[in-house]
C-alpha cells in the first residue's frame, strides 16, 4: 500500500512512532519524533503517518530560515488513534503542503507556528471513509507571516466529521485566509468551525474566511460556523458561510450543453473541491485526488 | 434538412401565462429574428424550447424532425441538436472552461475526442473569436466581462455545431468590435445544416447577421411575421404601430427597490429567480 502512496523522490514513512522507511535529502533529518529541514533548496518531500492501533503519536517539524518545502503528507490513523503535530516555520520559510487522509475513526491535532515573513499554504483533502476530527491551528507569530488554508471535505454514509480551523494573528501585518469547502451526502454529518482571531495591537493584519457546504440529501447534517474575534481597529476581516444544495441554474447551464445530470453534478462537485490540489504543482497528486473524488459518486 | 416546429405553445411561469399560442417553424438554412418589447415572452420562448424547469408548457407542442422535444430532458434536447446562447450565462467556480468544453463535446460523440484534436479545435476557435488565450484554464465564466461571456457562448456554439441555435440577446454587452467578431462567427455557421433563432432589440445585429424571417412577439403571441422590412419599421417607429393591430402593449418593467452601488440588472434577476 505504501508503494501506491509514495510518488516523490524523497520520503519518510513513520509507523507507530518508528521510522520504517526513508530517503531524505541532505540537511533534512529525522530522529525521535523530530523532523528538521535545514536545506534551502526547493524540495519535495513526502511524509506518511501510520498509526495501526489505538495510540497517540507526536511529531515536531522544524523548518529553518529561507527553506522552501513542498510537502505531501498522508495520514493513515487507526480507530481511536491521535496524531499530534507541531510545525515551526522560521523566518522567511516557505511551505506548501498537501495533506490527504485515509484514516479510520480518529483525530489529528495540529499546530503550525509562523515566524516573520514565513509563508504557509496548506491544502487538506479530507476524503476518508470514517468519522474524523481535525483540529488545525495556525499562529502568526512574526510580522508579515502569511497562511492560506484550503480544505476539501467529504462526509458520506453515516460519517461524522468535525473540523476546527483557527488562524490567530499575534503580530502586526499578518495575513490569514481559510477556504473550507465540504460536500455531505447520504446520512453524513459535517461541522466546520472557522475561527479568525486578531489580538490587540496587530494593526495592518487581514483575516478572511469562507466556509461552504454543499448538501446532496435531505438526511444530511451540516454546519458551517464562522467566528471572527477582532481586537484591533486597523485590520481587514471578512467571513462567508453557507450550507445549501447544488445551484439548479448551474446544473441547467451544463445540461443545456448536453451533459447528463450526473455528469453535470460530478463536474460541479469536482470544481468545488478541486482547488485544494492547486497548493502543489504535482500532476500525480492531481490524478490521485481525481480518483479519490470518485467517492463523491455525483 | 431539419425542422424545428412549434405549434400553439402556451407557457407559464408560476401562475402567470407568458406565451399564449406561439406557432413557428424554423428550417435549417434559415435565420429567424424575434423582436418585441421587454417582458413579452421572447426569452421565455427560447428557454421553454431548451427546457428550463422554471417554464411550464401548458399546451402545444415542440418537435424536432418529428421528435417530441417536450418529452426530452434538457441534456437530451442539447444532444438532439438544440443550443441556447444565454442572455446571462452562469458563472461556475472551480470548473475550467477546458474541462467543461471537453465534456460538452464528448456528450454528443460516441468516441471521446482526442486531447490533441480538442486543443487544436479550441485554440483555432479562440483565435477566431479574438478571445483570451488563457480562456481554457479559467473557470467557466467566472470573472468574465459581459462581452467575454457572450463570446464564450458563441465559442460553445461553434464547438458543439448544433442543428439549431437559439441566441438570446447575444449582442448585449458587446462593443462594436466584439459585435463584428460575434456576427462573423454566426455567419460562418450559416449553412443548409444550421438554423438559428435570434432575439435582439437592436437593428445593428440584424444588419450584420441578416435574418431570412422576422417575427414580432407581443403579449405572448407572434403578431407579425415578415422580412427585413419589419426590423426597419421597428427601428424607425418603435412598437406603437402594434396598437393599430388592436393589440395592447404591456411593458413588463416591474419596479424593484435597488440600493445605491448595486447592479440594477442583477437585482432584477435575483427577483426573477
Amino acid at each position: 500500500m505504501i508503494n501506491d502512496i509514495l510518488s516523490s523522490k524523497f520520503y519518510l514513512v513513520l509507523k507507530n512512532g518508528e521510522c520504517i522507511d526513508s530517503h531524505l535529502p541532505d540537511r533534512v533529518f529525522y530522529q525521535d519524533g523530530l523532523l528538521k529541514f535545514e536545506n534551502q533548496e526547493l524540495l519535495e518531500v513526502q511524509v506518511v503517518y501510520i498509526l495501526e492501533t489505538q495510540q497517540e503519536f507526536q511529531i515536531d517539524i522544524r523548518i529553518a530560515k529561507h527553506c522552501q518545502i513542498q510537502m505531501i503528507e498522508t495520514k493513515i490513523l487507526a480507530k481511536d488513534a491521535v496524531l499530534h503535530k507541531n510545525m515551526y516555520l522560521d523566518e522567511n520559510a516557505q511551505v506548501h503542503i498537501f495533506s490527504e487522509n485515509q484514516s479510520d475513526n480518529s483525530r489529528s491535532i495540529e499546530n503550525v507556528y509562523l515566524a516573520g515573513y514565513a509563508l504557509c499554504q496548506y491544502g487538506f483533502a479530507e476524503l476518508s471513509d470514517h468519522h474524523f476530527e481535525g483540529v488545525y491551528h495556525y499562529y502568526l507569530d512574526g510580522e508579515g507571516a502569511d497562511v492560506k488554508v484550503r480544505m476539501a471535505i467529504l462526509s458520506k454514509q453515516d460519517e461524522d466529521k468535525h473540523y476546527e480551523v483557527l488562524i490567530q494573528h499575534n503580530r502586526p501585518h499578518t495575513y490569514g485566509q481559510m477556504d473550507n469547502y465540504g460536500v455531505v451526502k447520504d446520512q453524513g454529518r459535517l461541522i466546520i468551525d472557522g475561527i479568525g482571531t486578531i489580538t490587540k495591537g496587530q494593526h495592518g493584519s487581514a483575516s478572511h474566511q469562507t466556509n461552504k457546504i454543499m448538501v446532496f440529501d435531505s438526511s444530511c447534517v451540516a454546519g458551517a460556523n464562522p467566528y471572527l474575534y477582532i481586537d484591533d481597529f486597523d485590520v481587514k476581516a471578512s467571513h462567508a458561510a453557507g450550507v445549501g444544495k447544488m445551484d439548479e441554474e448551474h446544473l441547467y447551464y451544463l445540461q443545456s450543453r448536453g451533459l447528463s445530470k450526473k455528469q453535470a453534478m460530478h463536474l460541479i462537485t469536482y470544481g468545488y473541491l478541486k482547488p485544494v490540489v492547486e497548493v502543489i504543482d504535482n500532476e500525480m497528486l492531481k490524478d490521485r485526488f481525481e480518483k479519490a473524488l470518485s467517492k463523491v459518486g455525483a | 434538412m431539419s425542422t424545428l416546429k412549434i405549434e400553439n405553445l402556451h407557457v407559464k411561469v408560476g401562475e402567470k401565462e407568458i406565451l399564449r399560442g406561439i406557432d413557428l417553424e424554423i428550417k435549417t438554412g434559415e435565420i429567424h429574428a424575434i423582436m418585441g418589447p421587454n417582458g413579452n415572452g421572447k426569452s421565455t420562448l427560447l428557454s421553454a424550447i431548451m427546457g428550463h424547469p422554471k417554464y411550464i408548457v401548458t399546451d402545444g407542442s415542440i418537435t424536432l424532425d418529428g421528435q417530441d422535444v417536450l418529452s426530452m430532458g434538457v441534456d437530451e434536447r442539447a444532444r438532439a441538436g438544440l443550443f441556447l446562447g444565454m442572455q446571462y450565462p452562469q458563472e461556475i467556480p472551480g470548473v475550467t472552461n477546458s474541462d467543461f468544453l471537453k465534456a460538452a463535446m464528448n456528450a454528443r460523440r460516441e468516441e471521446p475526442i482526442s486531447l490533441f484534436k480538442f486543443i487544436r479545435t479550441l485554440d483555432k476557435n479562440i483565435e477566431e473569436l479574438d478571445m483570451d488565450e488563457n480562456l481554457a484554464h479559467r473557470y467557466l465564466n467566472e470573472g468574465f466581462s459581459g462581452g467575454e461571456k457572450k463570446r464564450n457562448e458563441i465559442l460553445q456554439m461553434k464547438l458543439l455545431q448544433p442543428k439549431f441555435a437559439l441566441l438570446d440577446e447575444i449582442d448585449s454587452g458587446l462593443d462594436v468590435d466584439a459585435l463584428r467578431v460575434v456576427s462573423e462567427a454566426i455567419n460562418s455557421m450559416r449553412s443548409d445544416d444550421f438554423g438559428c433563432v435570434m432575439v435582439s432589440h437592436y437593428e445593428r445585429l440584424f444588419e450584420l447577421v441578416v435574418p431570412t424571417h422576422v417575427h414580432v412577439l407581443v403579449q405572448g403571441q407572434i403578431v407579425m411575421s415578415g422580412g427585413y422590412e419589419v426590423i426597419e419599421k421597428i427601428d424607425h417607429e418603435g412598437y406603437e404601430w402594434v396598437r393599430e393591430l388592436g393589440i395592447e402593449i404591456h411593458q413588463e418593467e416591474e419596479k424593484q427597490p435597488i440600493l445605491l452601488e448595486s447592479c440594477g440588472k442583477k437585482e432584477q434577476l435575483k427577483h426573477d429567480k
